[in-house]
């Protein structure tokens, strides 16, 4: 098993959720996700851990999400709970030394998390209580 | 720190209930606050228990109704109930802190906003208030949430009054250097007062936090309480009516979080409360249509009500429960996390318009949930493309109107002073003070880090000093 990034997990659940990796940038590649049907396909990678962003993807049935901020009491962590969304939430690459600090983080860790999981085929492993994976299928 | 759960080991919450005990850690961070050169203080009930000990009054106890009913704080109890809520607001919010941008809202400019907004014009919205229904209406106020449900006359709107409107308000100020510590301090007095006899009025036990009893907002009357329960459908897990049940309660809350700028006035819940059967209760209001707001429209297009309240009934020994916390800002979490396979039963309430009597509230039978939830939906997706499309700055006063007047919306609606509010006192405007601050706090970092960093940490809760007076406001305008 190869880990490629981890962060908190958002809640337990044995679900392990498989799919390309789309990184989701603003709500109009959102709603072209949703046009295209391909939702169901995807673990979706957003930057922040606000829930509105995500809105209709979580309606409509997202499997899983990566997150590179946020943690289990954001929005987005509380609401991937009650979907039961398979959530990890800051997540960094294992490659990488790079970490999200609040305020103090500039473009390139987040350009750096959305060049080594993007288009990647994934499986979030989120059992632990405290952590989640983003496995290599 | 990992904590591990086995789900099916027996519940050991009730142990969190004991004197002696101080209650899980839900994170590894510290608080230090005004409390410098101190040990920092912990989350959850430890940091309750020290912040008790630490007080220089009898604020943090449990108070009278006589206490409750005088007009004026001293300035030590001022001073405590800062240090207090400071605590309070970096428990429950340090972590969510963590968030980051929203991709869609631009929350902590709007957030910013309304914060100083609330702190410079609220004082004299409930001083007038408070004159017109007497102190003992405020705790009236509170009260009647005793006998309703799907009313924002709730835990998160009620501590707003202080923790953001005094709290956070006081702190963005402080920051911005427009005010000094010991100015507006009967304007402080004045918010504080209004939130303590709200919050004393509906929970009645002498506390007015749920962080101070344990974390438990446990407000409903029996009797009252025993018409919902009656109400309660059985669940069976993994069965169509659970997927139904939770898929609702998920969909409804995540519309309220969207008809509310992505904060957390959409969505409140009260509990726990234990039932006959040992199992726990969580009544959780969702409020999916806010006739103030004007986007809202897509939502009553849909003939969505103003509130949806789920009573949730969980299995806690399945769950092999540790802690639960039905925190202040009316929001649930427990270890282990992940409670929603433990639902074992439910019910579904329809509140039409924020005063519909409650014999007219009606109930929704979880296998007539499929119509229900297509509304919500239709809607979640109809407000998402009119949000996506609105301008930032659009977007930053309609998300600072959510918090600015949303906070105490409730409040004035039930003292019957919101329409004189809106008419008469101009609730609605933006203080000129405001406008101007609408562009200094996009400098620098002011509203993303600056501000964030401040009330995060607590160190922007200045403490008002010894030479401050009950009766000062701020009289000049100088350096």
């Amino acid at each position: 098993m190869t880990v490629l990034a981890e962060g908190f997990n958002a809640f337990e659940t044995a679900k392990t959720p498989e799919g390309v990796v789309k990184y989701l940038g603003s709500p109009q590649d959102v709603i072209a996700l949703l046009s295209s049907g391909k939702l169901k396909e995807h673990i979706l990678l957003v930057r922040g851990g606000t829930t509105t962003f995500l809105s209709p993807a979580l309606s409509m049935g997202a499997i899983g999400i990566i997150t590179m901020s946020g943690a289990p009491e954001s929005h987005l962590g509380i609401l991937s709970r009650e979907f039961q969304t398979p959530c990890v939430m800051t997540a960094h690459l294992t490659s990488s030394d790079s970490r999200y600090v609040v305020g103090a983080t500039d473009d390139a860790h987040f350009e750096e998390i959305r060049q080594g999981l993007e288009g990647k085929r994934v499986r979030l492993e989120v059992s632990d209580s405290e952590t989640g994976r983003v496995v290599a299928a | 720190m990992t904590l591990q759960f086995e789900p099916g080991q027996k519940a050991t919450y009730k142990d969190r209930y004991t004197d002696a005990d101080d209650g899980l850690r839900f994170q590894d961070l510290e608080f230090v606050g005004n409390f410098v050169g101190q040990e920092p203080l912990k989350d959850g009930i430890l940091g309750d228990k020290v912040q008790k000990q630490r007080a220089k009054s009898r604020v943090l106890e449990k108070v009278s109704r006589e206490d409750v009913l005088k007009d004026q704080f001293t300035i030590d109890e001022l001073n405590d109930l800062n240090n207090y809520l400071a605590w309070n607001i970096w428990d429950v919010l340090v972590m969510r802190a963590t968030e980051g941008v929203s991709g869609m809202i631009p929350r902590q400019e709007y957030e910013i906003l309304a914060f100083m907004h609330e702190f410079y014009r609220w004082p004299e919205f409930l001083r007038k208030t408070t004159d017109q229904v007497g102190a003992a209406g405020i705790l009236d106020i509170g009260a009647s949430a005793r006998r309703e449900i799907g009313t924002k006359i709730n835990a998160v709107h009620d501590w707003c009054i202080g923790a953001v409107g005094f709290g956070m308000g006081r702190c963005g100020l402080l920051a911005l250097e427009a005010i000094k510590p010991d100015d507006y301090v009967e304007e402080s007095n004045e918010i504080l007062k209004f939130m303590q006899r709200v919050l004393w009025g509906k929970r009645q036990d002498g506390y007015i936090l749920n962080s101070q009893d344990r974390y438990r907002g446990r407000i409903h009357d029996a009797d009252f309480l025993e018409t919902i329960t009656n109400q309660l459908e059985e669940l069976q897990p993994d069965s169509p009516d659970h997927e139904a049940f939770t898929r609702f309660n998920a969909a409804a809350e995540l519309l309220s979080f969207l008809d509310h700028f992505d904060c957390r006035l959409g969505l409140g819940d009260t509990g726990p409360y234990e039932l006959p059967n040992g199992n726990i209760l969580i009544l959780r209001d969702l409020f999916t249509n806010e006739a103030e707001y004007h986007w809202s429209d897509v939502c009553d297009d849909e003939g969505l009500p103003h509130a949806y309240t789920l009573a949730i009934e969980i299995d806690p020994n399945a769950m092999g429960l540790q802690e639960i916390r039905v925190n202040d800002i009316a929001t649930t979490f427990t270890r282990p996390k992940n409670y929603i396979p433990y639902i074992v039963g439910g019910a579904v309430f329809a509140r039409e318009k924020w005063d519909t009597p409650m014999g007219e509230v009606r109930n929704v039978k979880i296998s007539e949930l499929g119509p229900e939830l297509e509304k919500v939906q239709r809607a979640t997706l109809k407000l998402y493309r009119k949000v996506s499309t609105m301008s930032r700055r659009e977007l930053i006063w309609a998300g600072h109107d959510v918090y600015y007047f949303g906070m105490i919306l409730p409040h004035l609606r039930k003292a019957g002073t919101w329409d004189q509010a809106v008419n008469s006192w101009q609730i609605k405007e933006v203080d000129q003070r405001i406008a101007n601050y609408y562009y200094d706090i996009q400098k620098r970092g002011f509203a993303q880090e600056t501000v964030p960093l401040k009330i995060f940490s607590g160190s922007g809760y200045l403490p008002f000093g010894e030479g401050a007076d009950i009766r000062s406001s701020k009289y000049a305008w100088l350096f």
